[in-house]
């Protein structure tokens, strides 16, 4: 489908479109964020795209997630993303882990990809994800959502964010106060392709030692200096 | 005068953290607060001091995907 990148003409060049096709992105979670993530980095044209989630389906998700249908309650969401993305560009190469990152496969689950990006709905893990991320030398591109609120940042290896942004012992946010719509992880996920396109094409300007805070409620966007 | 996230906001004498994020009304509970680039654990908010010209920031910890 040649007319298929057309529209991104403008914002990429032909060889940028074609390198593209050449990247390998890692998204670890496929529930609010993940599925947006899936979505826009399958519609752009990224080469190859492993979404990991060992989570399926329940009632709960349909408000907001993406890749959620009634009739998929129960049902794998990384299989769901690989079913996604597949019906929207046959030509990325989609591999589906349906497990749940953890301490002894991480680094083997994200080794090979030139990305990876968070769209975990925990801290641990979080730490987990940026301590293999560091070991293989990956960039990752962190967001988090609660409610109203959500933000982003780009972690290069070796900058050990997550310790300066979460208390030692803290698992989950003000998400179990506030809950999360539909429009915050779509907005959010957004925001994290376009900082996964920065490094894939090496263009503009990533937040790399700068956290991005978002509260649409009160319209208040801010950058913060880590 | 102090800064909280980039915003004067009018220092008084005897301000801590609680008393800041009383202010402030940010009323919840999970809230990463830094004063200098210092970390402040939640267990200090009571105790410790804001001080003229300080640099205060405070995050909502978010943590949801």
């Amino acid at each position: 489908m040649e007319k298929r990148y057309q529209r991104n003409m403008k914002l990429m060049t032909q060889d940028e479109i074609a390198a593209l096709k050449e990247k390998r992105v890692c998204v670890v979670g496929c529930g609010g964020l993940g599925g947006y993530i899936v979505e826009m980095l399958s519609r752009m044209g990224v080469g190859k795209i492993t979404a990991i989630d060992g989570d399926v389906f329940d009632e709960t998700n349909l408000n907001r997630q993406l890749l959620s249908e009634e009739a998929l309650i129960g049902s794998s969401k990384a299989e769901a993303a690989k079913t996604r993305i597949q019906r929207v560009n046959s030509e990325v190469e989609v591999v589906a882990k349906a497990v749940f990152l953890r301490e002894d496969n991480a680094e083997t689950l994200i080794a090979g990809h030139d990305v990876v990006v968070d769209a975990l709905d925990n801290i641990s893990t979080r730490r987990i994800l940026e301590k293999a991320c560091s070991a293989c030398e990956i960039p990752l591109i962190h967001g988090a959502i609660a409610g109203w609120y959500g933000q982003v940042t780009t972690i290069m290896p070796g900058s050990g964010v997550f310790s300066k942004l979460y208390p030692e012992t803290a698992e989950k946010g003000i998400e179990t106060e506030l809950g999360n719509p539909s429009f915050t992880p779509a907005l959010v996920a957004s925001i994290q392709v376009s900082e996964t396109l920065k490094l894939l094409l090496e263009k503009g300007e990533p937040l790399v030692g700068r956290l991005l805070t978002l509260n649409l409620l009160d319209h208040e966007y801010q950058i913060f200096e880590f | 005068m102090i800064q909280v996230n980039g915003k004067p906001m009018v220092w008084s004498e005897g301000m801590t953290v609680s008393s800041m994020l009383k202010e402030k009304n940010y009323i919840f509970a999970k809230i990463v607060v830094k004063i200098n680039g210092v970390f402040i654990p939640a267990e200090k908010y009571e105790t410790t001091s804001i001080h003229d010209g300080d640099d205060v920031k405070a995050i909502h910890m978010l943590a949801g995907g």
